[in-house]
Formats: C-alpha cells, sequence, structure tokens
C-alpha cells in the first residue's frame, strides 16, 4: 500500500440515534457527545484514522431521516454529501430497526456515489433474538458492501474500514428501487431533458427522481422547465414506493422480529402513564439530585483533606522561602482559596453528571419530551422543548445549542429565553455551601427546591410570554422514543470525563483569573495597597450596588463584589466568598462555620441565604452562556433584553423571597 | 377515524396522512404512510400518544395525530 496517497474521505451518514457518533468516536478517538435524540449532533465534524496506511477522512453529519432539505439537519448533511468531494458513504443503519432506517438508504443508493451498510446494533439484534440474512440483504441493495458492526463493542471496526479502503471506487450496482412504470416514463423524461440541457450527469436518476418530488435545492442548482412532464409533485408516490421495496427487503433478509421487543413497551407503561409519568419524573431526578448531594459529599471529605494538606504545606513552604507576604496572600488568600474552594465541589459535580448519563444512554431522556408534552403545550411549546430545558440542569451553554432541534425560530428562542432557569452544574456548590451552611438536616430539601423553582421559573415565564405574544396552543410533538438498553460504560465514562475536564479547565482559567482579579482589586484602593479591606475598589464597587440589593436582604458590599464576580461562572460566587473572607477551605465542616459565623454576624441568616440562592438561580448565566445566546439567536440587542430581563427577574424574586420568608419566619 | 380516537393496544392501517404539508412529509419520510400499519401503545386523556410504527416508536402530539386518518386493522 502506498502511504503517499491521497486521503479517502468518508461521511458518516445515516437516522438520528442509529450510532453515527459513536462510531465517529471509535474511529478517531474523538470523544464527541453521544446522546439518544435528534438534534445532538447538528454541525459536521471532521476526524481522522488510517487503515493499513491509507490515510481517512471521517466527517460525521448530523442525524436524518431522509434527504430532502426541510430541517436544519437535513441541509447540513445534504450539503456535506453533495458538494464535498465525499469518496465513500457508510449508511449508519440501527438494523433493530432496519424497516425505517433503510428509507435512507434507498435515497443514499440513488445518488450513485460508493455507499457502505455499517449494520450497527447487530448486538442490540441478536439479544432480542432477531436475525438478519447477511447474503440476501447486499443482493437486495445493489451489490453494496454491507459490514455488521457493534460501536458500543466496537466490533467489526476494521472489516468497515477494510470494505472503505477496497470498495471506495464502486458505487452500487444497477437500479435498486424500480418504480411503477408510469413512474419510470416520467424519470426516462426528466432524464433526457436534463441530459439535452446538462450534458452527461453522473446521478441523472438521483436529480430526475428529485425533480419529481419538486425538491427545490435541485431546480436551483439546475433550473429546467418542465411543464408538459412534471404536472405534480410525484414524492407521496416515489416515497411510498421505496417504502413498499424495503418492506420486501425486511420480509426476506429480517426474522424473529416482533418476539423480543415488549421489555421496552412494558418499561414504558409505568414511566410514560399518563397519570404517573410526571411524578415518576420528579422523582427521578429528585433521586439524582438526592445522590449528587449525598454520594458527593461522602467524596468530598477526602478532597477537602487533601486540600488542606496542601493549603498548609504550601503556605509553609512559601514562608520557608521567604517569599514576601503579599505575594504569599495572592497565592493563598487568592489563589489556592478560590480555585480549590471550587476543586472540593468536584464529587457533586461528578455524580450529577454520572446519573445525567446514565438516564440519556438508557433511552428515558426521550421519553420525557413525551411525558411532559402537555404542560408544555400549555404555554405554547412542544415537549420537545423540554430537552434542552433537561440537558440544561447540566450546563446551559449545551443546552442553548440543543434548541436547534426545534422547529421554529420563535420557539427556539422562547426556549432560550427559559433554559438559563434550569439549574446548571455551576450553580450546585452555592447550593451545596448555603443550604448546608444555614439549613443543616433540610439541606437535601432546600436545594432540590431550588431546582423545582428554577423549573417552575421557566415554564411560569414560558407561560407569560406565550400570552403576551398570543400564540396558539400548539401541540405537534413528533419525536422517535429509542428503546430502553443498559447503559453502556464506555459512552457514559467518555459523557462524565468530558464534563470533569471541562469543570477543571473551567477552575484552571476562568475561575483561576477571577480569584486573581477579585484579589487585587479587594487589596488596592485609590491609593495602592489598602490595608483594610473596606477602602478597595472592591467595596467602593460592591458599595454602590448595597441600596439595589438590601430589600433582597443582600445588602453588603461583598454580596454585591461575589454576584459581580459570578458572571465569570456561577460558581465563582463561591470561590468569591472564599477570597472575600480568607477562608481557606470554605467547603469543609470548618471553613462553613466560620463563613456562617463571619454572616450571622453581619445578621445574615437562612432567609437572606435562601434569597441569595434564588438570586444565584435566576440571574444572568455566566458570560459563556451569554456569548453562545448571541451566537445562536444572532441578536445582540435580544441577548441584551434576555440578561436585563433576567436580572429584573431575579431581583423581584428574591426580594419576595426574603420580603415574605422575613415576615414568616 | 383519526389516529387520536384510537384505543391503546389496538392494532390500525393508516388510510391517509392529512396533516399540515411540512409535518405530512416528515411523517411520511419516518415511514407513516398510507396502508402502514400501527399499533398504540399509550395514550394521555389530551389526545398525544405513542405508536409503534415500522419497528420503531414515535410519540406524538394531538395535532399531529389528528391529521393521521387510520381504520383497525383485520386481526
Amino acid at each position: 500500500m502506498n502511504k503517499e496517497n491521497c486521503p479517502i474521505t468518508v461521511a458518516f451518514v445515516g437516522n438520528p440515534n442509529c450510532g453515527k457518533t459513536t462510531l465517529f468516536n471509535a474511529f478517531t478517538g474523538a470523544k464527541l457527545k453521544v446522546a439518544n435524540w435528534p438534534g445532538v449532533t447538528v454541525e459536521r465534524v471532521e476526524g481522522e484514522t488510517s487503515y493499513e496506511g491509507h490515510p481517512i477522512r471521517v466527517i460525521d453529519t448530523p442525524g436524518v431521516y431522509s434527504l430532502t432539505s426541510y430541517t436544519i439537519e437535513e441541509i447540513v448533511t445534504r450539503k456535506c454529501i453533495e458538494e464535498e468531494n465525499i469518496d465513500v458513504i457508510i449508511n449508519v443503519v440501527d438494523a433493530s430497526s432496519m424497516e425505517r432506517n433503510l428509507y435512507l438508504t434507498m435515497q443514499l443508493l440513488e445518488l450513485k456515489k460508493p455507499v457502505i451498510l455499517a449494520l450497527n446494533m447487530m448486538d442490540i439484534v441478536e439479544e432480542r433474538g432477531m436475525e438478519i440474512d447477511l447474503h440476501r440483504l447486499p443482493e437486495m441493495l445493489g451489490h453494496i458492501p454491507v459490514v455488521p458492526v457493534s460501536a458500543r463493542r466496537r466490533t467489526g471496526l476494521d472489516v468497515l474500514m477494510h470494505a472503505v479502503v477496497h470498495h471506495y471506487e464502486e458505487g452500487p450496482q444497477g437500479v435498486v428501487v424500480r418504480y411503477a412504470p408510469q413512474l419510470e416514463t416520467k424519470i426516462g423524461q426528466v432524464e433526457a431533458a436534463l441530459r439535452n440541457r446538462y450534458g452527461n450527469m453522473d446521478n441523472l436518476r438521483w436529480h430526475a427522481i428529485k425533480m419529481l418530488e419538486y425538491d427545490e435545492e435541485v431546480y436551483k442548482d439546475h433550473p429546467l422547465n418542465l411543464t408538459g412532464i412534471v404536472d405534480y409533485s410525484y414524492e407521496k408516490d416515489i416515497i411510498n414506493e421505496k417504502y413498499n421495496y424495503i418492506e420486501e427487503v425486511v420480509a426476506e433478509c429480517l426474522f424473529n422480529k416482533e418476539k423480543q421487543a415488549a421489555m421496552t413497551d412494558r418499561i414504558d407503561q409505568f414511566l410514560t402513564h399518563p397519570l404517573w409519568g410526571i411524578p415518576i419524573f420528579l422523582g427521578i431526578m429528585a433521586l439524582v439530585f438526592f445522590l449528587t448531594f449525598t454520594v458527593g459529599d461522602y467524596l468530598k471529605g477526602y478532597f477537602e483533606t487533601g486540600l488542606e494538606y496542601f493549603s498548609e504545606g504550601f503556605l509553609a513552604g512559601l514562608q520557608a522561602m521567604g517569599v514576601s507576604p503579599w505575594l504569599i496572600s495572592l497565592l493563598v488568600d487568592g489563589i489556592v482559596a478560590g480555585v480549590g474552594g471550587i476543586l472540593t465541589f468536584l464529587p457533586n459535580i461528578f455524580i450529577l453528571f454520572l446519573a445525567l448519563a446514565f438516564l440519556e444512554d438508557s433511552g428515558y431522556m426521550a421519553r420525557v419530551a413525551y411525558v411532559m408534552n402537555e404542560t408544555m403545550s400549555r404555554v405554547g411549546l412542544s415537549g420537545k422543548a423540554f430537552l434542552p430545558m433537561l440537558l440544561g440542569f447540566g450546563c446551559t451553554v449545551p443546552a442553548v445549542m440543543a434548541t436547534r432541534a426545534l422547529a421554529t425560530e420563535r420557539d427556539r428562542r422562547r426556549t432560550i429565553l427559559i433554559t438559563p432557569f434550569m439549574s446548571c452544574s455551576a450553580r450546585l456548590p452555592i447550593y451545596v455551601l448555603f443550604a448546608q451552611m444555614f439549613f443543616g438536616k433540610h439541606a437535601l430539601l432546600v436545594a432540590y427546591s431550588l431546582y423545582l423553582i428554577g423549573l417552575l421559573a421557566a415554564i411560569g415565564i414560558a407561560y407569560v410570554v406565550h400570552k403576551i405574544g398570543g400564540s396558539q396552543q400548539e401541540d405537534g410533538l413528533l419525536i422517535e422514543l429509542p428503546e430502553y438498553k443498559t447503559p453502556n460504560a464506555r459512552t457514559v465514562a467518555i459523557y462524565v470525563w468530558e464534563k470533569v475536564e471541562d469543570y477543571l479547565t473551567k477552575a484552571g482559567t476562568t475561575i483561576f483569573v477571577a480569584s486573581i482579579v477579585l484579589w487585587f482589586v479587594l487589596n488596592m484602593g485609590p491609593g495602592g495597597i489598602v490595608e483594610e479591606v473596606s477602602q478597595s475598589f472592591a467595596a467602593m464597587i460592591g458599595r454602590c450596588l448595597v441600596p439595589v440589593l438590601k430589600p433582597a436582604g443582600l445588602g453588603s458590599w461583598q454580596i454585591g463584589v461575589a454576584l459581580i464576580s459570578g458572571l465569570s461562572a456561577k460558581e465563582v460566587v463561591v470561590s468569591s466568598f472564599s477570597v472575600l473572607y480568607g477562608i481557606s477551605n470554605i467547603n469543609s465542616g470548618a471553613g462553613m462555620t466560620e463563613l456562617s459565623h463571619i454572616l450571622s454576624l453581619q445578621g445574615f441568616g437562612p432567609v437572606n441565604a435562601y434569597a441569595l440562592m434564588v438570586f444565584c438561580l435566576m440571574y444572568t448565566p455566566c458570560v459563556a452562556a451569554i456569548g453562545t445566546i448571541k451566537r445562536e439567536t444572532k441578536s445582540l440587542s435580544w441577548t441584551g433584553g434576555m440578561v436585563l430581563f433576567q436580572l429584573a427577574a431575579a431581583w423581584i424574586m428574591a426580594v419576595i423571597v426574603f420580603q415574605v420568608g422575613s415576615l414568616v419566619f | 377515524m383519526k389516529l387520536n380516537e384510537g384505543e391503546i393496544g389496538k392494532n390500525y392501517v393508516v388510510t391517509g396522512v392529512l396533516a399540515e404539508k411540512r409535518v405530512a412529509r416528515r411523517l411520511e419520510a419516518l415511514g407513516v404512510n398510507q396502508q402502514t400499519p400501527v399499533i398504540i401503545l399509550n395514550k394521555k386523556g389530551s389526545g398525544s400518544l405513542i405508536i409503534k410504527v415500522r419497528g420503531t416508536r414515535l410519540a406524538l402530539g394531538r395535532q399531529i395525530a389528528e391529521g393521521i386518518a387510520v381504520k383497525e386493522a383485520k386481526k
């Protein structure tokens, strides 16, 4: 084999949730996020691999059901395979639902490009006792290579690449789907007209069929007057005939189909029950947060001890080296306290994402769209809009990006507006810290209540916007529900590791810088280094906010400073408290006692703490999220409006909580 | 009859997709077509339901379910 060969370009194309991204990751070693609802991959992604010395360029495309151009995913995928120099298309097919997956295959075969069929999820097929005739199947699909693989178990991957390297120049043989005679006549006529106008094209039949379907893109690229030949859209007939052929294929190649698919149906009787569906969902989320808090806290102890040793040793080392006191203060009180304090929350974050990964990979998440559909349609959104909101429990940034899966721009913006109210993982440290400091035994309940308030606020705001906007009630939910499966350890591990990595990166960058900046504004004043923090720049800035925050029970300059710094990342609210009050290990028992003691002296009690948590829950998300929202909405004024709205909402809610709370308690 | 009038656990055959054009095409691409057999797996009072069609499960809102005409399948 010649290593100087041009790389072979391979595109993974397939239905949503058929395992394209898992396969792509298996080949390229990339760690792209895999999730089983549509819209996770919304842009094409590229990677590289090689086989037997052949360099191979791999492209992952968004999942599509067909090669029309009605959704963003379809447009991206179609552009990719039509315009790029793709040598071979790997059509990833979920073998456990062949009937529907083969519809896309039929269209790809019409393109006449080399296609290799990767029959994925063969393990599930076997588990269910089904059998596929691997000899007959390629015969019925124009003799293209058909390779059984399991992306989950990483089997068949070499065979697939072998097929790529050896078959990348061969397209499907013959015509796979023969349409009814009158349709075939039309196809022939359009082909002739095309040949007359544009000469010989390599995928004449594909263009002709697309023209009979009234496909706009094809007419745009190859304008052609077809009056007299094409008098209406034959799309319906073409689809029907493709499916008829697929039925033949399935009847001949697939055995024992219905035998063991009953498991998912049985589980669904409970999880998507008309009455119990929502309580079960809330229960599952409660369990997730319960685990996050209890198991996370159990593991946390080790981190704290570690941090304590490090902090003490570091301080002793610096003093022994005779480092000047101000630098020691910057390093220990600023960086170690700020960054280290955040690191001790890692176990909680880890458990949260582990639980979310389990839910996603099991197939439950898509069900939530169905379960919440009525609630969401009452506020003018489809149940599908609930999926980005769920992602928001992890991080607002991917959640906002996932709104691309929604049908209209209006739905997208409304969903983007409410997604930040879902408590992201960055807000978790705030809840953990303040709930434990001020609510002791009830900490867990208090933290869960914040998640619920966020959820209710989101739905409430969507309702108000819906009423003001005067839009009509719609119930256009249309979503595929995957089969339940045991979560795959590898998928879960990749997902969790990616999140942990993000968290560590954030601690090392945003929070690191924020802690340094904070230390400086705390130790510098208009006249240089200050002895008393109340003379510092930070205090001056914070004091401006005191009158505004006072009605919410947050009237101290330190809280003002913490909230402003929290805009860089919400965890920074916590690290700010460490730096502001010089607490070295804020998440430990001693650190909490110290901080709650200082705060109590300022008259800051449980009601204030709750108001603070509500404010943190609702106020403007971090800079990264705002940036993403600006990019996704492509509107600076809309984004600006949203920021102001969220600030106002946070203030109003915090004031209500504090004022009512003060009266009651 | 319309799909949303169907009962849980019963078999139906699609007689026509009458929904708005964009939705109809999407349904057709998903395999909900004339002559397609469907089973209603789950249904809520409001009319949204889960159906099994061509080997997969689809969750449909009431509005979409209303646009699918079906008749009971002969067993």
